[in-house]
């Protein structure tokens, strides 16, 4: 009996310990590669984005490989090389796919040195206009298979090359022929909460004349941080955004000096905004200002908006809803005028008016028009952008963004502040001098840039904690007063799924005809042993023997 | 498909065991208990091997082939020796014949050799996704071991237990022996000093484990025939 209970506990015991070493998950490959996922999100409840998020597929290298079926495997393909025709074509005609990665060159979107500009440059610039264009093909549509991207590195560079030429040699990689398999293990991504934009600000307060109880009017600098792209872990937005904020933090720096003397201090206050929400119809804004209350949006006599400031290009357009025939547009646009022709730079006005029924917000200065504050929006974007256009995607790295440019911009939109605020309209001075202590200093403009060429700020991604958001706050608090968050939720029109980040796994597989085969050999090989043992150690008559027993036995029994 | 590829390496890493007895007359006399007796023993050597190689051994940062210390490892692998000594002549055994009785401490020997060193990285590694051919390799290893380790007990078994042999054989029986036994420092020095393919030595190890069981096969008939 007591022997008995202890072999049920033993048996109990190995059971279990089989199951744990079942339960153990194998996982060693040829590669393992960091992925970024593409975005998944609804648009007033249209699915639109990439809408799966496992990967368990075979490798090819073209949608057009003979004998494979497309439907399970994952197409890599370098992204300079995307043809989007044939992309669109497959998924207008419903055709399944089962996976896409797409390959980023190695060294994309780092600045290179300076020596090496010239050609480099020119096809940067091409290879970037088509990334932009495969950004917004991804972008607007529903994919229903899941979309990665990746940086090329040697391993996957191996990889794709011997998948270029199976496919070529027409031995595609399937479950019968073995090849190469990509693994992402992850569950399907989850809808996100209403994500939380926050806003920060900050205030330089006006000098008061004597005697003068009045509200001082206020001069708001307004620019938005966050970005959209086609792979938010990716989406750093140098030029959108970035060159933007890195003006704004500038400019409260020079600012900040200014107004610390009474002095020299102007007789505007002066609001700087760092405002989030701006790929979604500049939600942030919107809900930013009507926090105000509304003495202070009176007070406001003019808003100016900063957006994609960096490249290197002298021309620039002060967008405005407001009528150009407006006096105070004029005298703002004339103030530009001024100091960009002592700059070589110009500064077109350009007007497009609002359309209160449509949602579409293009441009941050029509959020402060449809609260009655004047407003202009200083971009080298010469056209309105559409819905997540020029919204700092992939396509919009450190490399494109001109540093020189960027500070030249700076003093640009700092003297003709200057001009307005101590009225010296049409006088020639120079505020910010090169080598004055309000000089625009370039190491901090650089650092700035950089700092925000490396972190994506997609803002469902973003958090109320972000890093990057308490950057801000600290940096505008160093310059400026008063400085606070503004935290509201996003509007329900955008909703966002998790997941930006998964590890890929490439795995060289055997084909199920290399198993049967290698199954085969095994068995014949025991089979020939056993034959061979028992002929050589029983003799032959035994095997004779072996073979004949069964007919004997029935003479037997009758 | 990674299970299947798990049970074809086991098939070829375990298979030759089950059917060595299957197939010659072990099984009829029922040598399972002198199989297991000897898979026992074995254990016992490996774990004081271990021992021994881990108080006198020093570790080496990289793979390289250090004299020294593969003299030493040599060394305590003559412990496996005495550990076959031990399972052929002290234990006691029901009747069984010479002939058989080298053949069984051989296999339980060798089916406790491929259980303990390659079953556990065999459960690991086969079932994964990716496919190498090691574990292939491995199997035919195994098949190689049990050969070396049939040859080594009969060596054995002429050495200890067989009291009368003729005199010029004696000699060759040593050295047989010798070899035989040194063989797993010979195929590290191959493959870490020489720094062979991994195949390339299976197969060193292939056709040495043949020639010896054949060098074996003759010495055994050679000292046999006195006897009869």
């Amino acid at each position: 009996m007591a022997i008995g209970v202890r072999d049920r506990v033993l048996w109990q015991a190995a059971v279990a310990l089989v199951a744990l070493v079942v339960g153990v998950v194998v996982a060693d490959a040829a590669a393992v590669v960091e992925v970024y996922r593409m975005i998944q999100y609804d648009l007033r409840g249209v699915p639109l984005g990439s809408r799966r998020a496992a990967m368990n597929h075979h490798a090819s290298s073209n949608l057009a490989v003979p004998g494979s079926d497309l439907s399970r495997t994952v197409i890599i393909l370098p992204i300079a090389e995307a043809n989007i025709t044939m992309l669109n074509e497959y998924l207008q005609t419903k055709r399944l796919l089962g996976g896409l990665l797409l390959l980023f060159p190695h060294d994309y979107g780092s600045p290179t040195d300076s020596d090496s500009e010239g050609d480099g440059d020119d096809n940067y610039a091409v290879v970037r206009k088509h990334i932009a264009e495969v950004e917004q093909w991804l972008i607007h549509n529903n994919l229903p298979y899941p979309v990665y991207f990746a940086y090329e590195d040697e391993n996957l560079i191996n990889i794709l090359k011997e998948v270029v030429v199976n496919d070529a040699a027409g031995r595609p990689a399937t479950a019968m022929t073995g090849g190469y398999k990509l693994v992402i293990p992850v569950a399907d991504a989850k809808k996100l909460p209403p994500p939380t934009i926050t806003n920060i600000q900050g205030w330089l307060p006006g000098l008061r004349a004597e005697g003068d109880n009045s509200i001082l009017p206020t001069i708001a600098i307004v620019a938005s941080y966050d970005t959209f792209g086609a792979a938010p872990a990716l989406s750093v937005g140098s030029d959108n955004s970035g060159s933007g904020v890195t003006a704004l933090l500038e400019l409260a720096r020079l600012f900040s000096r200014l107004y610390a003397n009474p002095k020299t201090r102007g007789p505007y206050n002066l609001l700087f905004g760092l405002t989030a929400g701006g790929p979604y119809n500049y939600n942030g804004t919107n809900k930013w200002l009507r926090n105000f209350d509304q003495r202070i949006r009176e007070s406001m006599e003019y808003a100016l908006c900063l957006n994609t400031i960096g490249s290197s290009s002298n021309q620039l357009w002060l967008h405005v809803s407001k009528p150009p025939d407006n006096v105070f547009i004029k005298q703002i646009h004339s103030e530009f005028v001024d100091v960009a022709e002592g700059l070589d730079l110009s500064v077109e006005l350009r007007h497009k008016k609002i359309n209160i029924s449509n949602p579409r917000v293009a441009w941050e200065h029509e959020q402060f028009s449809r609260q009655r504050i004047t407003a202009a929006t200083l971009s080298q974007l010469e056209t309105a952008p559409e819905l997540f256009q020029h919204t700092g995607g992939i396509s919009d790295s450190r490399r494109m963004v001109n540093e020189t440019t960027v500070g030249q911009n700076i003093k640009l939109v700092a003297e003709s502040l200057a001009r307005h605020i101590y009225k010296q309209q049409g006088k020639q001075i120079e505020v910010f001098a090169e080598g004055s202590s309000l000089a625009v200093n370039p190491a901090y403009v650089r650092a700035w840039l950089d700092l925000l060429s490396r972190t994506p700020r997609v803002a469902p991604f973003l958090g109320k904690n972000a890093p990057i958001v308490s950057a801000f706050y600290k940096e505008l608090a160093e310059h400026t007063m008063d400085v606070s968050y503004h935290h509201d939720t996003l509007d329900s029109t955008f909703v966002f799924y998790d997941l930006t980040k998964a590890q890929l796994s490439v795995h060289q597989v055997a084909s199920v005809t290399f198993d049967l085969f290698v199954m085969l050999a095994v068995g014949v090989y025991l089979g020939l042993l056993f034959l061979i043992l028992l002929v050589t150690t029983k003799g032959f008559d035994d095997l004779i023997g072996a073979l004949r027993r069964p007919p004997s036995r029935k003479v037997k029994s009758t | 498909m990674t299970l299947f590829h798990f049970i074809n390496c086991a098939a070829l890493t375990f298979g030759p065991h089950a059917v060595y007895y299957k197939a010659t007359p072990l099984s009829e006399y029922d040598t399972a208990g002198t199989c297991i007796k000897a898979a026992i023993v074995y254990l016992g050597t490996t774990l004081i091997k271990l021992v021994c190689l881990a108080t006198f051994l020093e570790v080496s940062e990289n793979d390289s082939f250090n004299l020294s210390q593969e003299l030493l490892k040599a060394l305590i692998g003559f412990l496996d020796v005495a550990g076959l000594y031990f399972a052929l002549t002290q234990l006691t055994y029901r009747n069984i014949s010479q002939n058989h009785k080298f053949q069984a401490v051989g296999l339980g020997w060798a089916f406790a050799d491929a259980l303990l060193h390659r079953l556990a990285p065999l459960w690991v590694g086969a079932r994964g996704l990716e496919f190498t051919w090691e574990y292939l390799l491995q199997g035919v290893e195994s098949n190689a071991n049990l050969v070396l380790t049939i040859s080594l007990a009969a060596l054995g078994s002429l050495l200890w237990l067989r009291k009368s042999k003729p005199s010029t054989v004696v000699p060759i029986i040593y050295a047989s022996a010798a070899i035989v036994a040194t063989m797993p420092s010979i195929t590290s020095y191959l493959r870490r000093g020489l720094a062979w393919d991994f195949s390339k030595v299976v197969m060193f190890e292939l056709s040495a484990s043949l020639l010896m069981a054949f060098v074996t096969w003759r010495l055994f008939s050679a000292c046999q025939r006195p006897s009869l």
